[in-house]
């Protein structure tokens, strides 16, 4: 019976290990997908940010402190300092059409799982050049914010992980690699979505 | 009787003396052994490595101690220490993912890559890692610009060094509306 009840805690513990590990993993930034890295090789220009939560935190430090009276800028530096990690990366090519339809569409299968939403899925017939945006909802708030921005020669992808409040996204355009044009794409989609 | 006590005396501080040298030894190989190896990590570490691959000697600034201690007392604690170093004729391309791969190598624990900035053709390559160092947070980095490379590690503290910048930003806004009551604020400045 006593070993029956120490197996069982066991087992419990292993679980709770297990589900915890889980659902840190879902929380942490993903690690490089191998098309990323073939993208890399053929781009004549890669750059890469990756922010932790940790990094973020230090970075919300540096925001404008004179900004802090303005409620606005008080919540987008909140949100900023609550958001756990931010992924970007941005290849630019020598030719157009350097990547192709199947890795971009790797690119997104790879990060969005099951908790992603479509938003917004733009493109012209037959051109693999568009805008893809997917949000993270979690019990109806937005965790996540994925952007895959595919143009004829720089394909740009940026995820956020974290609580977002949508009415602020903008002041993370043009912020820690985020390029500006991905949060125009966010604030169309938004709007879009609003008609 | 006397001489097997006096035997006895020197014996124990031959003992006592060759404890003390062992104990300091075996204190002090590690640390030989790090420096020697250079796998402490940082700034010289990096330094280092990038002179033993690429076969150049870095031009490490002189006096930087003392600036980093001027820089603390300007930035009221905001800057800690800077350590700049200057690597010129760094000739052929480098490879990203080789500079990459190196960097990270000599770096240690800690270090986290935030940025990575990298063309093919070679010549231009940015690497930027920070580790937060408690209140502090330290900056190394590595930037290659055609045949010139620049290290340069920093340990800031984000509050101070913000309260800096506020406070400037405040006697600089209150100076120009001092001087010229009907200019605009510089458009950077107001964003």
């Amino acid at each position: 019976m006593k070993r029956t009840m120490v197996w069982a805690s066991m087992l419990a513990l292993g679980v709770a290990i297990t589900v915890a590990a889980a659902a840190t993993a879902q929380d942490d930034l993903p690690a490089p997908s191998p098309i990323e890295k073939t993208l890399a090789e053929r781009a004549a220009h890669v750059t890469e940010v990756t922010l932790d939560k940790n990094m973020l935190a230090f970075a919300g430090k540096f925001m404008n402190k004179d900004k802090d009276d303005d409620k606005d800028d008080k919540a987008a530096k909140e949100m900023i300092q609550g958001l756990r990690g931010v992924y970007v990366r941005d290849y630019e090519f020598d030719k157009d059409n350097e990547y192709t339809a199947e890795e971009l569409e790797g690119l997104r299968k790879y990060i969005t799982s099951t908790d992603w939403s479509p938003m917004v899925h733009e493109r012209t017939k037959g051109a693999k050049e568009g805008t893809d945006v997917y949000l993270k909802l979690v019990n109806g708030q937005v965790q996540g914010l994925f952007v895959l921005d595919a143009e004829p020669k720089e394909l740009s992808l940026v995820l956020i992980l974290g609580p977002i409040d949508m009415d602020k996204i903008g002041a993370l355009g043009g912020s820690f690699g985020i390029p500006k044009q991905a949060v125009k794409d966010v604030k169309k989609a938004q709007k879009e979505a609003g008609k | 009787m006397r001489q097997r006590e006096v035997s006895a005396t020197q014996t124990a501080t031959w003992w006592s003396a060759a404890l003390v040298l062992g104990g300091v030894t075996a204190a002090m190989t590690p640390a030989i052994l790090l420096a020697a190896s250079g796998s402490g990590g940082g700034f010289d570490s990096v330094v280092r490595g990038i002179e033993t691959r690429y076969h150049v000697h870095a031009n490490k600034i002189p006096f930087m101690g003392l600036m980093s201690l001027v820089a603390s007392h300007a930035t009221h604690g905001g800057v800690h220490s800077i350590h700049v170093a200057e690597i010129e004729h760094v000739d052929g391309p480098v490879d990203g993912m080789e500079l990459n791969a190196l960097v990270a190598e000599h770096m240690g624990a800690g270090w986290q890559r935030i940025v990575r900035d990298t063309n093919r053709s070679g010549d231009e390559q940015s690497l930027i890692y920070v580790k937060p160092e408690g209140e502090r947070l330290g900056m190394l980095v590595v930037d290659l610009d055609h045949a010139e490379m620049n290290v340069v590690e920093i340990s800031i503290n984000p509050d101070k060094l913000s309260d800096e910048i506020t406070e400037h930003r405040h006697g600089r806004d209150s100076e120009s509306s001092d001087s010229k009551p009907g200019d605009k604020p510089d458009s950077d400045e107001s964003e």
